[in-house]
């Protein structure tokens, strides 16, 4: 299909071409104006080291595994996660659990390894959408990046801890209970 | 002034000679290096930008992103010295030089303020004192020598996008400087001499406003003269990489690129001695010295920042569109301004 070119039929003015660059000074000094006078903090540019943009609702960042305020984790490794994946990037390992704890009620299962591969995860929160127990939340951080690959790898103290600081909770290392298979119920 | 001579052993002659050499090599110099600056910061401002603000002095103080000149000048200093295999080796040191004093020599004979007697001495404020014979003649000539700078640049270099450019640029220079004279032929003619000083005890009234025609037809010379957009084919970088100085670096290009704000510098003189009174000041027939001086510098500031505005504003021409209007609209409507001034003048206007 041709294009029809519309021809502009210029008048005098705007052919003697002195007036149409005043008219474009004219703007291009409105926009100077306008820029020098504006705070910094209001101008189009967020210089962002310096100040970072407010994430919106619902970004989908860095992960977060929730815990219960006794800190121990809200996952049940039902693997529910690494199935919705479409990068695969999630590796969990489930263990057993001893006592019962006042938190998680009767629940017998939690990951003991739970590692996200940073560099494979395309950040689509297919994982917090899939997972039954609200355990992993995508959240507001968008800076990850790291001198070597394997700092990309995230195991399960790293995203238990990824929002600690930001929320003030205490950054923990260890679960409350430990991993011992219950003894097997006597006759 | 006497005084201050004796105390350094010297007539007031050589003494004031030394003073004026260094305020017009350095002050020009200082100006050009304070545009690139403010070439990089306003056009920011202009395309609502915030332009170059990370470099800090000592780690601390940003400055409106001042630092950035000393981390440009650090930086050029230190890089490698690249000569291209081919190039032509003697040219391609020469060329930068080339460039370099002509811009440099430019401003030595205009009149940055009004001359003053003291002591039974007359003190011109220009380097070359009235009377010397050149006039404005001498910008124009050293302004048209310029242009073997950039031919010298682009042909040892032995890059087709070099020769590209400093063959835009000659034909450019060549085509322009036509209408650039017939501009200042006009001036001349209703001043009757040719001598900066005369040019701007003659303006009265400003000659802008009896010349329009040829203050706009000297101005976009002026343009097409300092190689500024609209006019600037000898680096078209959509087109030719970066022109003439494609394959400079370093120190080298800094000269180049040094040498194109002395120019504009002294194009923005030029403009103000010409047209627009120099150091006069409308209603003060007598100012004080310093302020006529400010007055100049104010013009002149002013006039730098309309180079750098309209560059910002306007984009490039295409290349049969420049040498239309330097031939068919430049070169008749300075012909006119002639004709139109010669006209007047025998009318007695």
């Amino acid at each position: 299909m041709a294009v029809l070119v519309k021809k502009v039929e210029l008048n005098w003015l705007d052919r003697t071409y002195v007036w149409p660059v005043l008219m474009g000074m004219v703007i291009t000094m409105r926009h100077f104006i306008r820029q020098i006078t504006t705070r910094s903090s209001r101008r189009f540019t967020i210089p962002y080291p310096d100040r970072k943009r407010a994430t919106a609702p619902g970004y989908r960042g860095l992960h977060e595994l929730k815990r219960f305020q006794d800190g121990s984790i809200k996952c049940v490794a039902c693997f529910m996660c690494a199935e919705a994946c479409p990068a695969r990037c999630i590796t969990i390992e489930a263990e057993e659990y001893g006592d019962i704890n006042k938190t998680q009620g009767f629940e017998e299962k939690r990951p003991s390894v739970f590692k996200i591969d940073m560099l494979r995860c395309i950040y689509c929160a297919m994982c917090e959408e899939a997972c039954p127990k609200d355990a992993i939340w995508l959240r507001t951080d968008y800076e990850q990046a790291s001198y070597d690959r394997l700092a990309m790898k995230f195991g399960k103290w790293d995203l238990m801890n990824t929002y600690a600081d930001q929320d003030g909770k205490p950054r923990i290392t260890v679960d409350p209970t430990p991993a011992v298979p219950r003894p097997p119920v006597e006759g | 002034m006497e005084s201050l001579s004796s105390l350094l052993h010297l007539t007031p002659e050589p003494f004031w000679m030394i003073v004026k050499v260094c305020i017009v090599f350095l002050g020009p110099l200082t100006l050009a290096a304070l545009l690139t600056w403010a070439e990089r910061r306003g056009s920011a401002m202009i395309q609502d930008r915030i332009g170059p603000n990370r470099a800090l002095l000592f780690g601390r103080w940003r400055l409106l992103g001042l630092p950035q000149l000393a981390a440009d000048g650090i930086k050029f200093f230190l890089k490698e010295d690249l000569v291209p295999a081919d190039a032509s080796r003697a040219l391609f040191w020469l060329a930068p030089v080339m460039a370099f004093v002509p811009a440099v020599m430019g401003f030595a004979v205009i009149p940055f303020g009004r001359s003053f007697a003291q002591g039974g001495h007359l003190y011109h404020l220009s380097l070359l004192d009235p009377g010397n014979g050149m006039g404005m003649l001498y910008p124009m000539a050293i302004g048209a020598v310029a242009v073997y700078g950039i031919l010298t640049a682009s042909w040892s270099s032995n890059n087709k996008w070099a020769i590209l450019g400093g063959m835009r640029s000659a034909s450019q220079m060549v085509s322009y400087e036509i209408a650039m004279g017939l501009a200042v032929a006009a001036i001349f003619m209703r001043t009757g001499g040719y001598d900066p000083q005369q040019i701007i005890a003659a303006q009265g009234v400003w000659n802008v406003l009896p010349q329009f025609p040829g203050f706009l037809v000297f101005s976009t010379c002026m343009f097409a003269e300092t190689n500024r957009l609209p006019f600037d084919f000898a680096e078209g970088e959509s087109e030719i990489v970066a022109g003439f100085h494609t394959e400079y670096g370093s120190m080298k290009f800094a000269l180049l690129q040094l040498s194109e704000y002395l120019h504009l510098v002294t194009a923005a003189a030029l403009i103000v001695t010409l047209y627009f009174g120099g150091w006069r000041i409308p209603g003060l027939a007598e100012p004080p010295v310093l302020l006529s001086v400010a007055a100049f510098a104010v013009k002149l500031v002013f006039f730098c920042w309309v180079f750098i505005w309209v560059r910002w504003t306007i984009p490039r021409f295409r290349f049969d569109q420049l040498m239309f209007l330097g031939w068919k609209v430049m070169l008749p409507l300075g012909l006119a301004n002639l004709l139109l001034q010669a006209g007047l003048m025998h009318g007695g206007a």
